[in-house]
């Protein structure tokens, strides 16, 4: 489990939360060595989650496009609607397995608070969420769903009250009750083994993708998009596929045109925030920008470790596209496929279709969906429909 | 000037414990702050620990939050607190306090030799934990600035010894689970105060004859500083309960009012 990517990554921490992050890779180092867990996982996966989630040949999309065959790897039908609930399961086992008996998140498109209270009523697991007021605001749908599920919403009203600020109040409850809590951290950010846990959790999206292509036409794409808040349905599809030959592309989010958008990789510099090393959006003295995004789950001015170093590796491209090319891509699938997606991978499909316009007609391009759009729903309502 | 080391350590050397005080610089103009630095020093502050602001301080309660985002809103900027630092420094031994990401985002040597050349003479960095602290403290070695390493109710007697021979000039120890502040916000048991902090104490002490070891974080009162002394601390470290007069403009007499039962409070015990 890499401490560090490069010079990225790392604890930077307080000293009282120290012991409690040598525990968790202590406790998910022997859980992944454990038949019995990775049997009750993989299980829950199947029977709860419902996973396997297809890998979708998106002919209309494609033919309207013109170019490379698209396929959508459907993370969209995961119970609960996104990607999280491989992460929140996964984590919600571990955190049973180390005696915790409450569970504390940050959410910022209420998708992962989501998963989470799904997780810890499953697991009879107390659940607090830690959600800023903008977000609240925004994505009522999911307030709504968490406190269904019987856990209790916290309002942020620090900072720039999105998820920056969340992750803050969250470290900061973590700090005070780290004996009897987990801190189900939602993206692959954070101090380490977070990243890392995260990602292995969230690799089973890479990994079904190498398989379901593999039967679909017999090889791995020729390129796999994703879109990058923190990055964990980035660094899931990416990381199976990092030893193939398939080119990878994270799409950040790039706001209205007016600032930097939330494009930490594309447009921010290396710092320390929320523990860990990576690339930040800051002013010229270290202080952290506020962000903005109409995708509430890219809205944050860090990002994942590991994207950072595969930017510097370039091994993966990362670019940004704005609010409008993701409004744009939402029509074009929900018009062309019958699927209404969260705005998050609206950043993905709007970057992969330009591509696909540019490539061979027997290539192919997976886009992870990852997440529905019903939470959306309001804020695309409100930007009018196409013509 | 003395150095908080020689200040802390010369305190320590006659049975005496030490005052420590946190303001956050910029919070309010440098004038009021140089004067509650001066009614502190009559107090009988033993040195002072001048806070730089970083939009997301994670380990601090609502009450240096605020500081911090209200100095952020006046302007406050290193520029600042390097004019700030030898108007303090010539009153009082001092440190600075801030996050990693302000003294990485200039280089932690040109930072570190910024606030030396300024008059501090140690830095405490709450999210820099000893791993990560290597280049950190060689580069505090190299301008004569010492990097205070924090230890908490947390930390194994193990992970004690490493932190009792790597920080510089005292060891700060936080003494309860939770974020800086009086109330300890997010505490579910509502508990304001930590564990009995003995047993660490003395393993330090133990271990590094002539260490020092300050408690901070939510200590308030007389009672704060007692229970501390008795438990063996060297000194205290109160923040949130001065800033948060400071903050709301309170006559200089209730602000000494409080160093001196504080610093009284010391005076009674020789731990």
């Amino acid at each position: 489990m890499p401490r560090r990517y490069g010079p990225y990554g790392g604890a930077y921490v307080p000293e009282t939360l120290i012991p409690a992050l040598q525990e968790l890779e202590a406790g998910w180092r022997s859980a992944r060595k454990d038949s019995g867990f990775r049997r009750e996982l993989a299980q829950l996966q199947q029977d709860w989650a419902g996973r396997p989630t297809p890998l979708y040949p998106a002919s209309r999309l494609s033919a309207e496009i013109g170019g490379a065959q698209i396929f959508l790897k459907r993370e969209d039908l995961v119970h609960g609607g996104a990607h999280k609930l491989n992460n929140a399961l996964g984590q919600g086992l571990l955190s049973k397995r180390l005696g915790k008996k409450r569970l504390i998140a940050e959410t910022g498109a209420g998708q992962h608070g989501v998963a989470t209270a799904m997780v810890g009523a499953m697991l009879g697991l107390r659940t607090e969420v830690y959600m800023g007021e903008v977000d609240m605001e925004r994505q009522k749908p999911n307030v709504e769903r968490m406190r269904l599920l019987g856990a209790t919403v916290h309002p942020v009203t620090q900072g720039t009250r999105t998820l920056k600020d969340a992750i803050n109040e969250a470290l900061r409850d973590w700090i005070t009750n780290v004996e009897t809590t987990h801190y189900l951290l939602g993206s692959a950010v954070g101090p380490h083994p977070f990243p890392s846990i995260v990602c292995d959790f969230q690799s089973v999206i890479g990994e079904e993708i190498r398989r379901q292509s593999r039967r679909h036409w017999g090889d791995v794409p020729d390129l796999a998009v994703a879109c990058v808040g923190g990055g964990s349905n980035a660094i899931g599809t990416f990381h199976p596929l990092l030893s193939t030959r398939t080119k990878l592309l994270g799409v950040e989010a790039g706001g209205d045109g007016t600032g930097e958008g939330a494009a930490s990789l594309t447009r921010g510099s290396p710092g320390v925030l929320h523990g860990m090393m990576t690339y930040l959006l800051q002013d010229d003295e270290g202080q952290i920008l506020p962000t903005e995004s109409l995708a509430p789950g890219l809205d944050y001015a860090g990002v994942g470790p590991e994207h950072a170093f595969l930017k510097d590796s370039g091994r993966v491209e990362y670019t940004a596209t704005s609010d409008a090319e993701a409004l744009r891509a939402f029509h074009l699938l929900a018009r062309t496929e019958g699927i209404l997606p969260a705005l998050e991978p609206c950043h993905a499909v709007a970057v992969a279709v330009e591509r696909a316009r540019a490539m061979r007609r027997d290539e192919k391009i997976v886009i992870t969906l990852s997440g529905r759009g019903d939470k959306d729903l309001e804020v695309v309502a409100s930007h009018g429909h196409p013509a | 000037m003395a150095t908080l080391r020689e200040a802390i350590a010369a305190r320590a050397r006659t049975g005496k414990g030490s005052l420590l005080a946190y303001l956050m610089g910029g919070s309010v103009p440098p004038e009021t702050y140089l004067e509650t630095v001066d009614v502190l020093c009559s107090a009988g502050l033993t040195g002072l620990e001048v806070g730089f602001p970083f939009s997301d301080p994670m380990a601090e309660g609502p009450v240096i939050q605020k500081a911090a985002s209200d100095a952020l809103a006046a302007g406050m900027r290193w520029e600042g607190l390097l004019r700030l630092l030898p108007q303090v420094a010539s009153r009082v031994p001092c440190a600075v306090m801030t996050y990693l990401n302000v003294l990485q985002h200039r280089g932690i040597p040109v930072a570190l030799g910024d606030l030396a050349a300024a008059g501090a003479s140690a830095v405490i960095v709450p999210d820099l934990p000893v791993e990560e602290s290597a280049a950190f403290r060689s580069a505090g070695r190299k301008v004569g600035v010492d990097v205070v390493l924090l230890a908490s109710p947390a930390t194994s007697e193990e992970r004690l010894r490493t932190l009792a021979r790597r920080t510089g000039a005292f060891l700060y120890l936080v003494s309860r689970y939770g974020t800086t502040g009086v109330t300890n916000e997010k505490s579910l048991e509502g508990a304001r105060t930590g564990p009995e902090l003995s047993p660490l104490i003395s393993a330090v002490h133990r271990d590094r004859p002539g260490l020092p070891v300050l408690v901070g974080f939510g200590v308030s009162t007389p009672e704060d500083v007692r229970r501390y002394r008795a438990m063996g601390a060297d000194g205290v470290i109160v923040g949130s309960a001065l800033q948060q007069l400071v903050a709301r403009k309170a006559p200089s007499q209730e602000i000494a009012d409080l160093a001196r039962a504080l610093a009284g409070a010391l005076e009674e015990t020789h731990g």
